[in-house]
């Protein structure tokens, strides 16, 4: 196994880079696949090889774009928990969370008394991520035999987990303008009765990942 | 041996969740395709029979298809619900599947390590396919890039007929897409040459079930992929057309069928090539999907490094400093460092710096001075090219045009030894002269 270190902000770019366009991704996917919006808007498209579904709709692009781009800085930094994909019902309660559980290997090596020289991502290093990556996007394509339907009129949002002084910086600092974060409420972090489903882990060198789907017991309200 | 087969299958079916292809069971399990069908078969009929089976299941149907009133081979992935005849089991996997995607991205990993000999267990046989040598491949690529639009002319009927076809529902698809700046006219271009290609054909058709490129309009969309600039794809895979089951579509009744798969078709870039093995057009796809990836991959590892590049170079000096320049003696220190090494590696090169230095000479009363003062002095590579030229002892701070720095170190020493001598006929007290030696 390599030993890598994250000095040089660069190496945090390309994780974040890596990470924000998978996550992006797994977001369309989510949403097709879960029905929030009808299959009509998806369209297939092609990421790490492979056919994904992606939305047409400019709005719906817009918005998870400006989301991912401002949690891409908190990603550099190592900032970012969780990302979590929140499925609400029409009450605003939530049915289902896809939680994303990322961390990146620490700063500097352990091993090696002097912290040894940056290595930036090799090829095959970054086609095994790409594999990996794969294989969670499989996942979640068939994530609906453990998952059970959601009640129509869904809607969805996306939660950071991160530290205070990050968020606080998010609040003075607006990365793009007119798309504020705010904290949020209780009531969507935390479920009632939640199901744990686990669906995908992914280890590489760069960075790990794990996914599951928390799962609201009774959906129908 | 059968039953250990179905256990397997019980295994990745319901334990892991897994679709279970019959191309990912053969090379999973090292046994022929029918064999593989076969054995997904029996599961099947047994886990129906057992009426406890959640499990889904779709199926490969090819058969003639009339269109138009033109027949034409068509092979197609369909979902158990919308069968009418039943060839043989594709798949089998707990959860619906809502479109085809996910059937191609698990045989992937699969046919990737089995590139070579992906055919192996494979019933397509045909002794006139062989894999095409490079030179053969270059040509056929450049053929197909050269003259897209000829295509749209060259045949008769059939040609036309899908081209008309093709038209509206380009037009419907560009509606549809009509958001995304760049992405309609290369696209027609590409449906419509493969609609040809197609069509010339009349043996098995195999058609890739790979998706749109959209064009990378910036950096942030990479997650579209890099198509645009890549030549039509000639991967092979089979094809899934008609899984989207899709909520408009009644796949029964024959006239959506015959919008279907075209309107199928375009989105997905199809292209069918004439004279390739199936093992050399893979090879070939994923060689090229591996050099785009790369590609892809290495510009993203590219910009890392142009950015850590930039951070330490230092920028090189100019080739002559200008006279008096009057930086701080650190700067100057520092520069003097850096061009030092640089010289190494450089070809001769004058540099001039100006450096603190002190100088000792004798005044008219025969004492001693020590003066200190920048001097600028022309330093090249080779201590050979130093320009002598003596400095004049009296004056206190002059610039010296060219000192070669070994020379001063002489008269230095020529100086110090006239000090010595001086000292020596006085007294021989050897305080005076350690001062000196001191330097």
């Amino acid at each position: 196994m390599t030993t890598l270190t994250r000095q040089d902000l660069n190496f945090g770019q390309v994780v974040a880079d890596i990470l924000c366009e998978f996550l992006e991704v797994a977001i369309h996917l989510i949403l097709y696949v879960r029905e929030v919006y009808p299959s009509g808007i998806f369209q297939k498209r092609k990421k790490y090889n492979v056919p994904v579904q992606m939305s047409c709709h400019p709005e719906l692009n817009q918005y998870i774009h400006d989301t991912l781009h401002c949690v891409k800085p908190l990603i550099e930094k190592n900032d970012a928990e969780k990302v979590v994909v929140v499925i609400m019902d029409k009450e605003h309660h939530p049915v289902e969370r896809f939680v994303f559980e990322i961390s990146q290997p620490p700063l500097l090596s352990i091993r090696h008394p002097r912290p040894t020289p940056i290595r930036i991502p090799s090829d095959t290093l970054l086609s095994h991520v790409e594999q990996l990556l794969r294989a969670v996007i499989l996942k979640i394509s068939v994530c609906d035999a453990v998952l059970e339907n959601n009640p129509p009129g869904c809607t969805f949002t996306v939660l950071v987990h991160t530290r205070e002084a990050a968020t606080r910086n998010m609040e003075k600092v607006q990365v793009i303008k007119d798309f504020p974060w705010i904290v949020a409420d209780e009531q969507e972090v935390h479920m009632q009765e939640p199901r744990l489903i686990p669906l995908k882990t992914m280890t590489s060198d760069i960075v790990k990942m794990q996914l599951y789907v928390e799962e609201r017991a009774q959906k129908a309200s | 041996m059968d039953d250990l087969y179905l256990d397997n299958i019980d295994e990745f079916v319901n334990d892991q969740n897994k679709i279970v292809t019959y191309k990912w069971l053969s090379l999973t399990l090292g046994v022929h395709v029918n064999l593989a069908k076969q054995v997904l078969h029996h599961y099947l009929d047994r886990k129906r029979n057992e009426s406890s089976a959640l499990l889904h299941a779709t199926y490969l149907v090819s058969g003639k298809f009339v269109e138009n009133g033109t027949t034409s081979h068509m092979v197609s992935v369909v979902q158990e619900d919308h069968l009418t005849v039943s060839v043989h089991v594709y798949s089998v996997q707990k959860a619906v599947l809502k479109d085809s995607g996910p059937l191609y991205s698990v045989d992937y990993d699969a046919v990737k390590e089995n590139l070579r000999n992906c055919s192996r267990y494979s019933a397509i046989r045909c002794a006139d396919a062989v894999p095409m040598s490079s030179t053969a491949v270059q040509q056929a690529h450049e053929t197909a890039q050269a003259p897209p639009p000829e295509t749209a002319h060259t045949k008769s009927g059939i040609n036309g007929h899908s081209s008309l076809a093709s038209k509206p529902t380009s037009k419907q698809s560009k509606g549809v897409m009509g958001m995304f700046a760049n992405k309609n006219v290369s696209k027609n271009q590409e449906s419509s040459q493969e609609r040809t290609l197609e069509q010339r054909e009349d043996a098995p058709v195999v058609e890739t079930s790979k998706t749109k490129s959209a064009p990378k309009t910036h950096s942030m969309s990479n997650f579209f992929g890099n198509q645009a600039t890549k030549k039509p794809d000639k991967s092979i895979k089979e094809e899934a057309a008609q899984m989207s089951s899709s909520v408009d579509e009644k796949p029964s009744s024959p006239v959506p069928k015959a919008e279907t798969p075209v309107k199928e078709e375009l989105p997905k870039g199809a292209v069918v090539e004439k004279d390739s093995s199936k093992s050399k057009r893979l090879d070939h796809s994923d060689s090229e999907e591996k050099n785009t990836s790369q590609k892809k991959q290495r510009r993203r590892i590219k910009k890392p490094q142009s950015d850590s590049s930039d951070d330490e170079v230092i920028p090189d000096s100019p080739p002559q400093l200008q006279e008096p320049r009057g930086p701080s003696p650190s700067l100057v220190k520092e520069s003097f460092a850096f061009s030092h090494s640089d010289e190494r590696s450089d070809c001769k090169r004058r540099k001039r710096r100006r450096v603190l230095k002190s100088r000792t000479f004798l005044d008219d009363e025969g004492c001693i001075v020590t003066e200190k003062g920048y001097e600028s002095e022309s330093y090249s590579e080779t201590e050979d090219d130093f320009k002598a030229s003596k400095p004049s002892q009296k004056n206190p701070d002059p610039p010296k045009p060219s000192t070669g720095k070994k020379e001063e170190e002489e008269e230095e020493e020529k100086r110090r030894k006239m000090v010595v001598a001086a000292s020596n006929k006085s007294t021989k007290q050897a305080s005076i002269t350690g001062f000196f030696q001191k330097k």
